[in-house]
C-alpha cells in the first residue's frame, strides 16, 4: 500500500497507480475465476455482480486481492427488502408516459449490496447477494474488510440479517431492547407507544386523540 | 471523568471474580477494591468533548486506553425509513438534516443520485452554483471542526474565531436559501431558486475576508506548543489501515493517499477548476489539521474560478414533468412565491395550475433502477445508494455516511494513548452525530 503514497492524483478513467478497466474486462476477469456468478452490464453506474451467498466471501476476497480488480475499499454495504406477494404500481401512463410497474414474488428476499471501490484503478463494483427474508442469514465479510463491522451491524439491526462469523453482532442504531427490524417493508412507519413507570401508556403521535391529551 | 466515581459507574476488568460495580462511593475504596489497574469506563453520551451524543466505552490500563468501543444511535431518527413515505423532492428536506454541518453535500449527493436514475443533468449555471455553495460549505464545516476541536483541547479563542467566520458563510447561505442550515436548496434537476443579484458580491466579500482569518488561525496554532504537543503523534493511522477500515476524506489524505472524489469521480463539472489534492504523510492528528487548513484554501481557489466563469441561464431542467413548478422571488418578507407566477396559474392557465398541483402533491416518478452516487464531503465519501421501482417515492434510500464509517477507526487510533488523547483523536476524526445515527 505504501506504493500509493506520493502517487499521481487520480483522474476519471485512471486510478492512483494504474488505468481503469472497462466493465467488460472486469466482468470477464470475475467470471473466468467464478463461472457461476452472473454479471450485469448496466448502462449507467458500476458493474453489477450477482453471487450466491456460499460464494460471497470468496468473490469479495478475490476482488480485493486480484491485481486487475484491486478493490481495496469496501465503500458501502446496504440492503433492500423485497417482500413476497404482488406489488403493482400504476402510474397513469397517459400523463407520465412511463409504463406500470407490476411484480410478483413467491419468496420474500433481502438483497444485500456490497459496493467495492478500487483506489488503485478507480472503478466501482457492486456485488449483490440475496437471502430469504423468513430466515435471513449470510456469511460475514468482516474477515475480508474490517470496515464491514458497523455496516453489518446496521443491516442486522434494520433488516434482521444474521451475519455468521461477525465478532459482535448487536444492534447499532436502534435501542438494544428494540423488537423488530424497522427497515423491512412489513414494518410499518408510525409511532410506538410510550410506556410510563406508573403503567400508563400514551399512544404514538399519529394515533393520539388530541382531546384525550389536551383537556 | 474517571476521577469522579459519582458520575461514572466503574467496573474493573472483565472477569467475574474481581468485578466491582461502583456508584457514588469514595474514590479510595474503589481503588482498594480493584486488584489490577484495568478499568472500563463510560465517556459520554453527555460529555462536552463527544461532538453531540457519542458514547465511548473505554477499557483502561491505568491511564492508558487498551480498547475503545463507540456506542452510537442516540440521534437515530429513521430518516432512511421516513424517506420511503415521501416524494422524491420532499426527500431533500430529510437528507439535509443528517449531517447538519454539511447539509448541502447531503442534498447534492441525493439529487445527483436521483438525476442519475432519471438520466438528466442540471443546467450549467445550477452546477456551478452547486459547486460554489458546497465548497463554501466545506470551509464552514472545517471551521466548525477547528472551533470544536480547539475548544475540546482547551483553546477557546479558536472556538470563538471559528464560529465567527462560519457565521459569515451561513449568512451567505441564508441570503440564498432563506435558512442558515437545513436549506433544501439543491433540488432534483437543479436549484430551488436562482441566486440573488448580490450573490457574486457576497461571495467576493467572503473570499476577501477568509484568507486573512485562516492566516490568523495558523498564527495562533501552528507554532503553539500546547497545540503541537496535544496533536503530534496522536491517533496515528497508516494508509493501509485507513482503506481496510473504509476511512476516507481528510483522514486518508493525511495518511498520504491523494484520494479525492472531486478528482477521481468528478461531479457538477468540478473537473474544469484547478485545485490540488492536499496530502500529508504523518497520518496523525496534526497532519489532519494541516490537511484541513490547506483544503479550505483549495476550496477558495475553486470558488474563485467558478465565480469568474459563472454561466448564465436557467437553474432548473427545462422538462416540465420534473422541474419544481413553483417560481420563487425575493420579496420584502424574504423568499416567497413570485406574484407574477401566482397570477399566471390562478388567473390565466388552468393547465399550469393542474400541472403545478400534480407535481407538488404527487411529485414526479423516477424510472426503476439502482444507483450509487458519491461526493467528496468534508468528512470523506458521502454516498447515496438509492433503489427506485418507478414510483413517485423512493423504494429505499441508503446513505453511506463518512462519519459513521470513520468512527470505526477511533479504536485503532486511541489504543496506547492516554484518556485525554481520546478527546484529540475523536476531534480529529470530526464525526457529526446527526450523520452517524441518521
Amino acid at each position: 500500500m505504501s506504493a500509493l503514497i506520493g502517487a499521481a492524483v487520480p483522474a476519471p478513467g485512471h486510478g492512483l497507480t494504474a488505468p481503469a478497466r472497462s466493465h467488460e474486462e472486469l466482468a470477464e476477469r470475475i467470471t473466468a475465476r467464478f463461472p457461476s456468478v452472473r454479471t450485469e452490464l448496466a448502462e449507467r453506474g458500476p458493474l453489477v455482480v450477482h453471487v450466491a451467498a456460499s460464494e460471497l466471501v470468496g468473490v469479495l476476497t478475490y476482488c480485493r486481492d486480484d491485481e486487475e480488480l484491486a478493490c481495496a475499499l469496501l465503500a458501502d454495504l446496504s440492503a433492500v427488502h423485497w417482500p413476497a406477494g404482488e406489488l403493482v404500481i400504476e402510474r397513469q401512463r397517459s400523463t407520465t408516459g412511463w409504463p406500470d410497474y407490476r411484480v410478483e414474488r413467491e419468496l420474500g428476499m433481502i438483497e444485500v449490496l456490497y459496493t467495492l471501490r478500487s483506489v488503485a484503478r478507480n472503478h466501482l463494483l457492486r456485488v449483490v447477494t440475496a437471502t430469504p427474508d423468513t430466515a435471513p442469514r449470510l456469511p460475514s465479510v468482516t474477515g475480508v474488510f474490517r470496515t464491514a463491522d458497523f455496516h453489518e451491524r446496521e443491516v442486522f439491526d434494520l433488516f434482521g440479517v444474521e451475519f455468521e462469523g461477525h465478532p459482535a453482532l448487536t444492534r447499532i442504531l436502534m435501542p438494544d431492547d428494540w423488537a423488530g427490524h424497522p427497515q423491512r417493508k412489513d414494518y410499518p412507519l408510525g409511532g410506538v407507544d410510550i410506556p410510563y413507570a406508573n403503567d400508563a401508556v400514551v399512544p404514538p403521535p399519529d394515533e393520539r386523540d388530541l382531546r384525550d391529551v389536551v383537556r | 471523568m474517571v476521577a469522579d466515581p459519582t458520575i461514572a459507574a466503574l467496573r474493573s476488568g472483565l472477569t467475574s471474580d474481581d468485578e466491582v460495580f461502583v456508584e457514588g462511593a469514595d474514590w479510595e475504596s474503589v481503588v482498594d477494591a480493584v486488584k489490577d489497574e484495568r478499568l472500563t469506563v463510560n465517556m459520554g453520551p453527555q460529555h462536552p468533548s463527544t461532538h453531540g451524543v457519542l458514547r465511548l466505552v473505554l477499557e483502561l490500563d491505568g491511564e492508558t486506553v487498551t480498547r475503545l468501543s463507540p456506542i452510537i444511535g442516540y440521534l437515530h431518527t429513521g430518516i432512511e425509513k421516513s424517506a420511503e413515505y415521501r416524494t422524491w423532492v420532499q426527500g431533500t428536506t430529510f437528507v439535509t438534516r443528517m449531517d447538519y454541518l454539511s447539509p448541502l453535500f447531503n442534498e447534492l449527493a441525493y439529487c445527483l443520485a436521483i438525476e442519475d436514475l432519471l438520466g438528466i443533468e442540471a443546467p450549467e449555471r445550477a452546477q456551478a452554483i452547486r459547486v460554489i455553495l458546497t465548497e463554501f460549505n466545506r470551509i464552514a464545516s472545517h471551521l466548525v471542526w477547528l472551533a470544536t476541536g480547539g475548544m475540546e483541547l482547551g483553546s477557546t479563542t479558536v472556538m470563538t474565531y471559528g464560529f465567527r467566520e462560519r457565521e459569515h458563510i451561513l449568512d451567505l447561505f441564508e441570503s440564498q436559501s432563506g435558512l442558515r442550515m437545513n436549506h433544501a436548496y439543491i433540488r432534483p434537476g437543479g436549484l430551488a431558486t436562482d441566486v440573488t443579484a448580490d450573490f457574486v458580491e457576497r461571495c467576493e466579500a467572503l473570499l476577501a475576508r477568509l484568507p486573512e482569518r485562516l492566516g490568523e488561525f495558523e498564527d495562533l496554532l501552528l507554532e503553539n506548543p500546547i497545540w503541537n504537543d496535544r496533536l503530534r503523534g496522536i491517533g496515528v493511522i497508516d494508509a493501509e489501515a485507513c482503506l481496510e477500515l473504509g476511512v476516507t476524506g481528510p483522514l486518508l489524505r493525511a495518511a498520504g493517499v491523494p484520494w479525492d472524489l472531486r478528482k477521481a469521480a468528478p461531479y457538477c463539472g468540478i473537473e474544469q477548476y484547478e485545485f490540488d489534492v492536499v496530502t500529508e504523510t504523518a497520518g496523525d492528528s496534526f497532519a489532519r489539521f494541516l490537511v484541513r487548513m490547506e483544503e479550505m484554501r483549495q476550496s477558495m481557489r475553486i470558488v474563485r474560478q467558478a465565480l469568474d466563469t459563472l454561466p448564465g441561464g436557467p437553474v432548473m431542467v427545462a422538462d416540465k414533468r420534473i422541474a419544481w413548478p413553483s417560481q420563487q422571488s425575493l420579496g420584502a418578507d424574504g423568499v416567497g412565491n413570485d406574484p407574477a407566477y401566482i397570477r399566471h396559474i390562478m388567473g390565466e392557465s388552468m393547465e399550469a395550475l393542474i400541472n403545478h398541483f400534480k407535481l407538488v402533491t404527487q411529485g414526479f416518478t423516477v424510472p426503476a433502477g439502482q444507483t450509487y452516487v458519491a461526493v467528496e464531503s468534508p468528512r470523506g465519501e458521502l454516498g447515496y445508494a438509492i433503489t427506485s421501482v418507478g414510483t413517485n417515492k423512493p423504494y429505499r434510500v441508503h446513505v453511506r455516511e463518512p462519519s459513521f464509517v470513520n468512527l470505526q477507526a477511533a479504536d485503532e487510533m486511541s489504543r496506547g494513548h492516554q484518556v485525554a488523547d481520546v478527546v484529540a483523536v475523536v476531534a480529529s476524526i470530526d464525526p457529526v452525530m446527526g450523520g452517524v445515527d441518521r
